[in-house]
């Protein structure tokens, strides 16, 4: 099998290995929000789909590491490609002008900073993960602690700039993957220009709407309220009738 | 040596020799006419550096006339200068205006080595053309014309990919000085008639290896090379590039 070691290690071959881990981590990305949009279903689905989530313990074993897997090769291989573009270059230009427009997006170049994005997803990754994968002291119900995460300052404001990046990435890589895998034709190539931009954007309106509805959401914690619960936000949170009921017609909204 | 016409100002890449150490040295030019050409305009400079004494500035041109692909020169960062579609050959004085400062450089690509100021050797792209931008047919009589059926759309972008002149401009403008737009015209142009058939799986893997071996960089679908590209080749022969190796790879004989 020397020889697909040799193709996937060729310029081309690394190029495939990156658009397809980009897809399937564009797949991932559908599933997370579609987790996390049940965050507007109200407490109990969200629970209830976190926990039934949990059980699968073998699933989830493999899935994780499936999923680590696919981040590690994109992102070493990002690394391994964009250091030998830098060595193919050699010494920069002193004045370097675009002919091109690039994405056409008008403003900016998202083609132009592939690496860049992904550096600051890379950072937004490793912070998501330290919130919600291994940080397991605080004893919320996953409702809460989402609510309680999102809720600060801080994380808004950095999971906000993670979802733009994000956006800013997937607008180039999304589209840039058909070319990639050889798909390029002339009744094709406005289709997968207008599917990248739509999917792009409403895969980070769909994560932005979570943390806008940690922000808006005035309803009561989960049924069992932990010992470590910020009380500033519970006192906050007194249960009215209102905002408990909305919660639940979505819910039915959803099923 | 103020006068009529345009006075600019360039600031030319100078470097004595492949190893020697280069910098921007700024001249001043005056009396440009604006229907010279850009290379006519460094003509007048070369000549008046010669009558002062000093080294002319080394340069490619060959036919000047947008056909034969060695003039080259990043031209205030763009490849043959501001216009689509030209070459630096074609490029007229007129596109810039009186007082103009014009940085001029060479391409820039490790696998385009300077050989001095503005010439760099584009050796790599030959090398490249000799593992498989060729086909191996005996000669002779010419063949009765339509006995080999082509259908027209593949014809015309065979011819479309055959306009590549292998000027580089494509590795100057890419960010990452990649070489796909060249080779992917060249592996087109075959790979599209059915003279080019039975070598394209080898000429595919060959010519990527080689290209890999030269330390081109990777293609990032920036498609700066499109614009850059004199000929106006289409960046959707680097996408039937990406198809042609994976079919080689995968259900060819060739092995990579």
């Amino acid at each position: 099998m020397k020889w697909l070691l040799n193709a996937l290690s060729s310029s081309l071959g690394r190029k495939f290995v990156m658009a397809i881990t980009g897809l399937l981590l564009c797949g991932f990305l559908v599933a997370h929000l579609a987790g996390n949009l049940l965050l507007w279903a109200g407490a109990d689905v969200y629970n209830g789909y976190a926990h039934k989530l949990h059980e699968q313990a073998a699933l989830l074993l493999v899935a994780e590491i499936g999923l680590f897997a696919l981040f590690a090769v994109h992102i070493v291989l990002a690394f391994r490609l964009t250091g030998g573009n830098r060595m193919a270059r050699g010494q920069e230009y002193a004045v370097k002008q675009n002919k091109g427009e690039g994405d056409g997006v008008g403003w900016g170049r998202p083609d132009s900073f592939m690496f860049i994005s992904g550096l600051v997803i890379l950072g937004f990754l490793i912070l998501h993960l330290s919130d919600f994968k291994f940080n397991d002291t605080d004893g919320l119900a996953p409702f809460d602690k989402a609510r309680a995460v999102l809720r600060t300052p801080l994380r808004t404001a950095g999971y906000l700039t993670g979802f733009l990046f994000l956006f800013l990435h997937l607008l180039h890589g999304v589209a840039s993957t058909f070319q990639t895998l050889g798909i390029n034709h002339k009744k094709y190539n406005q289709l997968i220009r207008i599917v990248g931009v739509l999917f792009s954007a409403s895969v980070c309106i769909g994560f932005a709407s979570c943390v806008g509805w940690a922000w808006a959401f005035t309803g009561a914690p989960s049924t069992t309220p932990a010992p470590a619960v910020d009380q500033a936000t519970v006192s906050q949170a007194e249960p009215t009738p209102e905002a408990t009921a909305k919660p639940e017609a979505k819910s039915e909204q959803t099923n | 040596m103020a006068g009529r016409g345009m006075n600019l100002t360039l600031k030319i890449w100078r470097q004595a020799g492949p190893k020697a150490k280069g910098e921007f040295q700024t001249y001043k030019l005056g009396g440009v006419s604006p229907d010279m050409s850009f290379l006519e305009m460094l003509d007048v400079l070369n000549e008046q550096l010669i009558q002062h004494g000093e080294e002319s500035v080394a340069f490619d041109h060959d036919c000047r006339e947008g056909i034969c692909g060695m003039c080259s020169l990043m031209i205030n960062g763009q490849a043959h200068g501001p216009d689509k579609a030209t070459t630096t050959c074609q490029l007229h004085m007129r596109r810039f205006r009186d007082g103009d400062t014009i940085v001029i450089e060479p391409w820039r690509a490790t696998a385009f080595p300077v050989v001095r100021d503005l010439v760099v050797d584009r050796s790599a792209f030959d090398r490249i053309i000799g593992q498989g931008g060729f086909v191996s047919i005996n000669t002779g009589n010419a063949q009765d014309a339509n006995c080999l059926p082509v259908p027209k759309h593949n014809q015309e972008k065979a011819m479309e990919a055959a306009a590549c002149i292998g000027c580089g401009a494509c590795v100057a403008a890419c960010k990452n000085a990649s070489a796909m737009l060249f080779v992917s015209a060249k592996v087109s142009q075959l790979a599209l008639l059915p003279q080019g058939e039975p070598e394209a799986a080898r000429r595919v893997v060959k010519m990527v290896a080689q290209m890999d071996k030269e330390g081109f960089g990777g293609c990032t679908n920036t498609y700066e090379c499109e614009a850059a590209c004199p000929a106006e080749v289409p960046a959707s022969n680097i996408a039937r590039l990406n198809r042609e190796y994976m079919k080689a790879v995968l259900l060819s004989d060739e092995m990579p």
